[in-house]
């Protein structure tokens, strides 16, 4: 996979958090993912079509999944409801849309479906696609001084 | 100031409304789509419209027109605020008559500055 592919999505989950939530994201080391499951609790799943086709997921473990519902929308919550599950919704919605206008810059232009949200550990996600998945994984700083981690997982051709 | 925030997401009226909090505005009315902001101003006087672009019923655009081509509301300052970021998206709304347009992602002082462009282009 080219880097042109994979540096807009960087470049989006690092603006995004940066502007959005005021968290840096530390991008932890990329592999490719061999299980065709979701990385997290929380997943939130787009795909991009264009002059490229592909998949874009954002998956969090529970409680990186409440730290953004609530940085987001400054309210409390304990446990993953329909709320957080729009919140990750709306986070995949605009990371992707920042990768977007990243590939946008390089002369790639693509439309995105609607997003939405699935909620479970280690849900089958089948990513229609002939090329490697690739993690993206993002560490970033929550309550207390703990780390999080936010999945970016995509299939591009 | 009072605000009207146009979103079919709940969850993202919360997350506009949060970063409002954070630049002191803090009177803020909701709709869930074009259609329902229309019946919203029918009795809520506003100074303001931050409106999503995709929305079902009544589109942000479809809303946005409505808006210019009415002698009242066209006075209203009105804001798109959408993940579509791209040129042919922001043509389309700037053609309507949008007063500025946002795309997210965006920060506390981007919408601040947003909100002072949109009003002093309709004279506030």
């Amino acid at each position: 996979m080219e880097a042109k592919y994979i540096n807009p999505f960087v470049a989006a989950a690092q603006i995004v958090f940066k502007s959005m939530l005021a968290v840096d994201v530390k991008m932890e080391k990329p592999k490719m993912k061999e299980q065709r499951t979701a990385s997290g609790d929380v997943t939130g799943i787009m795909s991009l079509v264009g002059d490229r086709k592909g998949t874009i997921c954002i998956s969090f473990h529970d409680n990186g999944a409440l730290f953004v519902f609530k940085t987001l929308t400054g309210d409390e919550c304990d446990k993953v409801g329909a709320d957080v599950v729009d919140a990750i919704g709306e986070l995949t919605n605009i990371i992707s849309g920042q990768a977007r206008q990243e590939f946008e810059k390089a002369g790639i232009n693509l439309s995105a479906s609607i997003p939405m949200v699935v909620v479970g550990k280690e849900v089958e996600l089948n990513f229609i696609t002939k090329v490697p998945i690739i993690s993206l994984p993002f560490s970033f700083s929550v309550n207390n001084g703990n780390r999080e981690t936010m999945y970016l997982d995509f299939s591009f051709e | 100031m009072k605000v009207l925030v146009v979103d079919d997401f709940a969850t993202m009226r919360k997350i506009v409304k949060n970063v409002l909090r954070q630049i002191s505005i803090e009177n803020v009315v909701e709709a869930e789509n074009g259609k329902h902001a229309l019946t919203v101003l029918q009795t809520e006087p506003v100074d303001l419209i931050i409106s999503d672009w995709m929305m079902p019923e009544m589109t942000g655009i479809e809303f946005l027109k409505v808006c210019k081509g009415d002698e009242e509301k066209k006075k209203i300052p009105f804001i798109m605020v959408t993940a579509e970021g791209q040129a042919a998206s922001v043509m389309e709304a700037i053609k309507s008559g949008v007063d500025n347009y946002i795309v997210k992602p965006f920060t506390p002082d981007k919408l601040k500055d947003a909100i002072d462009k949109a009003r002093a282009r309709v004279g506030k």
